[in-house]
């Protein structure tokens, strides 16, 4: 533990006539409202103790002597005496520092270092959750002393906001600083501006949990105006948050408290910083600035506001540096090769004449031609995944043949859109997904049904009852034909089963299952073959807000108001591997197309990049301003796009773990990312009843991510988000909520009709 | 025409709320539900306040008592997640597991069936065909619980066969097969359990037997009339998971 003396200039402020007594505290000392309650052993985490200014000289001596049975029971001897020395002299001085220098004993073995004589107190500190206030000198405000008893877990990480300073001095600290930013060099003030949010957000915290209301509502209300313009939700929390009690109950808050806020600052900035802070009169702002925000230093040229504003927004601040330099496989696995053998449907097109068709089995080429490993490429045997059995094969041979079909978008050929609109859902529509070959569209709905429609003619299906089934030809071709009942043809289906609005489907990619979570807490998979409820996956206990099967199947990931992100495998009840890290919930997760990482995004404003092999996090985006709601990785695995409730679309290189674009032009939440089969195009669709197209090579084109910018993270975004947009199409007032590519590349899209 | 209204008091507050939460577009419906959710919460509150003050032996409810009702419904009802710390330690746990191989060629991959909900909720007992005994006797369905009034007669605790019981039922004449429901004497392994207080309700083990099945036009109802021993039974008989049906009979 790194302890860090200060000495606070004392005798700038005179003392009201009251007798004030100061005395530095030991850390480690029980809180104790004024009273004398000395001899207690130090607990945990634990405010510390500041006499109480109270009129009467009994309440000091008392303190004084809780703090002298203290300094002894520490042995620390030297220490007690001296400020038994010195208290004798404090009631006649007004602006003596109590408890002279001896007072700072240090919890846990650090030797004090009393500078007896010394007019000016000592400030020690503790690096971790406990942390040793002192008291400036001459505070007249009375001091009322946090009770720091309590040891439940939320009262432990509260508790790490010890009191730091005079509450009734923040204000002054912070115009000071203000002052001080505002008088810098510009290139340095857009920097330094960013330690305003944080700072105001943790002491007006620090305010409330002291329970210092009304100077908590002075502050508030003072500066809270001076923010930027994006941190206005927070800021709206915040006005609500009065009392130390509401903070128990907001686990966002509180792991805000616990968890630093990074800034990432150009040394010459941070040196300017440091020293105006560590002169004498700044130190509490110094404390609080060490206690509650990282800082990452870089060298270099400082950035500008432009540059500031589009990575920070998230609550946490921007990412470290290291947070973003694991490798990442980025690359695709190899597909495995697959004998394409020529039948007569395929033909149809081009032997009109009726020559010969050669029936020479082909050979699937996309996987050969690299034999090599792609270095970005993980290995196949990374993670586990399922074999592939002879209907995935007919199913990638289906790709395939469709592939040879497929229109290749540009921005001069752009994709017909053809859009499903949900008539009567009458708001309640909340979750949509199409099957890969767009066969099979299925609606989640806030009345807790799901609906599974056919696109195509052919109509939905049972399976036949078990007496039934015993009665077919089991040799016969058509087996798979006539394993389903007739009599339960319909065009759609509905499931029954969760008990909550369902917010998130995904149709694995056999088409066989169908998953779907709620806000009951379930994630249910559903057969599509008998059309009923297989298994509830039970492990969130609050609302799951979002659930994808992985691209290979078997696998797939749920993400709830539990702030984590679960990956599950259908025949395993409990979840394989947790990711845990955001601050707020996680509203979005989607899987990498090599199935080796999971990307959330959260409430939070970060998006995460999660390893799935061992549930590291390995990559921090930070830079929208509202709740992610909608990631898109692009096919070849490199990028990845995102949308929030600030309605800009921004884009990642994975790689380097970089921002390289954003695409402004939406109004509204931006729901639906989707690029197309290639990767040429980006369609989103937005609550703005828009569905926009926008030129994803041309984006992905103009990276140069040289040395200096992956090493500092410095980004300039290009603004060319007009040159992007290829189309923007309205519907009829309708929110966009899904969006699919079909192997040929039309659009589909999906919302329901909100007149 | 009705005098312009007046909108009270606390839904003026409700509407200032959620202005000051920056809320613009709300559908009129959410002030009613907000006052709805109000009251209700205040008033549970004081209610328990209320209590917790009497058990104090208090006059008058004070803020402590407010207080400790306000905590302990919020750990009921209003939980919040679990704090960061106890998660990260969880995911650490365990995210340490290497994934567990994928067995191939295992048909639906999906966990034990006692995690799934893939197991009927019905049970079908074998049918014992008793005739000889009772050849001829027709015996009318079992009633439902309303059918208190019949006489518990045959005790048989721990017989496998079946036994025809004829009820004394209110309805006497045998009705048609088709969507009656009998019971069958379970040939379980009781006994053993409990001869627990013994329910004034027989309850029946009512299964839906499709009339196909049952070939003979005799047919045989037998109660598990045992019914202290019904649940027992059904305890003991086959292992499937599965709800007790409900215990009503349809004429």
């Amino acid at each position: 533990a790194s302890k860090k003396m200060a000495a606070v200039q004392d005798g700038s402020i005179k003392p009201e006539p009251e007798n004030e007594i100061k005395i530095e505290t030991a850390n480690e000392v029980p809180g104790n409202p004024g009273d004398a309650s000395g001899g207690v052993p130090p607990t945990a985490p634990v405010a510390t103790e500041k006499p109480a200014a109270a009129a009467t000289d009994s309440t000091e001596r008392q303190t004084l002597l809780a703090v002298l049975q203290f300094l002894r029971k520490s042995k620390l001897f030297e220490s007690e005496e001296i400020l038994r020395r010195e208290a004798g002299l404090l009631n006649e001085t007004g602006d003596s520092q109590g408890a002279g220098a001896g007072g700072a004993g240090l919890g846990g073995g650090g030797g004090a270092d009393p500078e007896s004589g010394d007019a000016s107190s000592l400030l020690s500190r503790v690096a971790g959750a406990v942390a040793v206030a002192e008291s400036p000198n001459a505070t007249p405000a009375p001091a009322k002393v946090t009770g720091g008893e309590d040891q439940p877990d939320v009262n432990v990480v509260l508790a790490a906001y010890s009191q730091q300073g005079d509450p009734v001095l923040y204000p002054v600290y912070y115009s000071g600083l203000k002052r001080f930013i505002d008088s810098v060099l510009d290139c340095h003030r857009a920097e330094l501006s960013q330690v305003f949010y944080p700072l105001f957000v943790h002491m007006y915290l620090e305010l409330v949990y002291n329970q210092y209301e009304k100077e908590a509502k002075a502050f508030f209300d003072k500066f809270h105006g001076d923010q930027e313009c994006y941190y206005k939700d927070d800021l709206r929390i915040l006005s609500g948050l009065t009392k130390k009690e509401h903070m128990k109950g907001n686990e966002t808050l509180l792991d805000f408290r616990t968890s630093k806020f990074v800034l990432r600052i150009s040394r010459d900035s941070y040196q300017l910083l440091k020293r105006h802070l560590q002169e004498r009169q700044n130190n509490q702002i110094w404390n609080i600035i060490q206690e509650h925000l990282y800082i990452d230093i870089f060298d270099g040229m400082p950035r500008s506001k432009g540059q500031i504003d589009s990575m920070s927004g998230s609550l946490a601040g921007e990412a470290k540096r290291e947070a973003n330099k694991a490798k990442v496989f980025y690359g695709l696995l190899k597909e495995p090769e697959i004998e394409v053998p020529l039948d007569d449907e395929d033909e149809e097109a081009e032997n009109e004449e009726g020559k010969p068709k050669k029936k020479k089995p082909k050979k699937d080429s996309t996987g050969s031609k690299s034999k090599k490993q792609d270095p970005n490429a993980p290995q196949q045997s990374r993670i586990p995944l399922p074999e592939l059995k002879d209907s995935d094969k007919l199913d990638k041979i289906m790709n395939m043949k469709e592939a040879t079909k497929r229109v290749r978008l540009g921005p001069e050929s752009l994709p017909s859109i053809c859009f499903y609109t949900f008539l009567n859902a009458y708001q309640g529509l909340t979750a949509v997904d199409f099957t890969d070959d767009s066969s099979l569209v299925a609606g989640g709905f806030a009345d807790s049904t799901v609906r599974v429609w056919s696109v195509t003619p052919k109509k939905l299906r049972g399976v036949k009852t078990a007496g039934d089934l015993s009665l077919i030809d089991k040799d016969s071709d058509d087996v798979l034909e006539r394993i389903m009942d007739e009599k339960t043809a319909s065009e759609s289906k509905n499931l029954y089963g969760h008990s909550g609005p369902v917010y998130g489907i995904s149709f694995s990619p056999d088409r066989n299952y169908l998953l779907s979570c709620s806000e009951d807490a379930t994630v249910r998979l559903w057969s599509l073959q008998t059309f009923t409820c297989l298994v509830g996956y039970k492990g969130h206990n609050y609302p799951v807000w979002d659930t994808q099967f992985s691209p290979y199947g078997y696998y797939f990931i749920s993400g709830g108001h539990d702030r984590v992100a679960r990956l599950w495998a259908t025949d395993h009840y409990q979840p394989l591997r947790m990711f845990s890290g955001h601050l707020a919930d996680v509203t979005c997760t989607r899987f990498h197309p090599n199935s080796n990482y999971v990307a959330t995004g959260s409430a939070d404003r970060t998006i995460r990049l999660w390893d799935v092999l061992n549930g590291n996090c390995v990559r921090i985006f930070t830079g929208h301003k509202g709740p992610i709601h909608c990631l898109a990785f692009s096919p070849n695995g490199k990028f990845l796009a995102s949308g929030a409730t600030d309605g800009r679309v921004l884009l990642w290189d994975i790689g380097h773990g970089l921002m390289i674009g954003e695409l402004k032009g939406h109004t509204d939440t931006v729901y639906a990312l989707k690029f197309s089969r290639d990767g040429e195009i980006l369609a989103s669709g937005s609550m703005d009843n828009t569905v926009r197209l926008w030129d994803a090579v041309k984006a992905f084109d103009d990276i140069e991510t040289d040395d200096f910018t992956a090493a500092t993270g410095h980004i300039t975004l290009p603004e060319n988000s007009q040159e992007l947009l290829l189309g923007s199409y309205m519907t009829k007032s309708t929110p966009v909520i899904h969006l699919h590519f079909t192997r040929r590349n039309l659009l589909l899209g999906a919302g329901a009709y909100n007149p | 025409m009705a005098a312009p209204k007046v909108v009270p008091k606390d839904a003026q507050v409700m509407t200032q709320i959620l202005k000051d939460m920056g809320i613009t577009e709300y559908e009129p419906r959410v002030i009613n539900q907000m006052l709805e959710f109000t009251y209700r919460y205040v008033t549970t509150i004081i209610e328990d306040a209320k209590i917790y003050s009497t058990h104090a032996k208090k006059s008058n409810i004070d803020a402590d008592d407010v207080r400790l009702a306000i905590q302990c419904r919020m750990d009921q009802s209003f939980t919040s997640p679990p704090p960061r710390d106890f998660l990260l330690e969880v995911a650490r746990q365990k995210n340490q597991t290497p994934l567990p191989l994928i067995k191939p060629y295992t048909g639906p991959r999906l966990p034990p069936d006692r995690y799934c909900l893939t197991a009927p909720n019905y049970r079908l007992k074998s049918l014992q065909k008793k005739v000889s005994s009772s050849a001829g006797r027709i015996s009318v369905p079992r009633l439902s619980v309303g059918a208190m009034s019949s006489r518990p007669s045959t005790p048989t605790l721990g017989t496998p066969v079946s036994q025809s019981v004829t009820l004394t039922t209110k309805v006497g004449t045998p009705v048609s097969l088709s969507g009656q429901r009998f019971t069958v004497q379970i040939p379980s392994s009781q006994s053993s359990t409990v001869k627990s207080a013994m329910p004034s309700t027989p309850t029946v083990q009512n299964v839906l037997i499709k009339p196909s099945l049952i070939g003979s036009k005799n047919i045989l109802i037998t109660t598990s009339m045992v019914s202290s021993q019904s649940s027992a039974n059904e305890s003991n008989a086959l292992k499937r998971k599965h709800e007790d049906e409900d215990d009503y009979d349809t004429l």
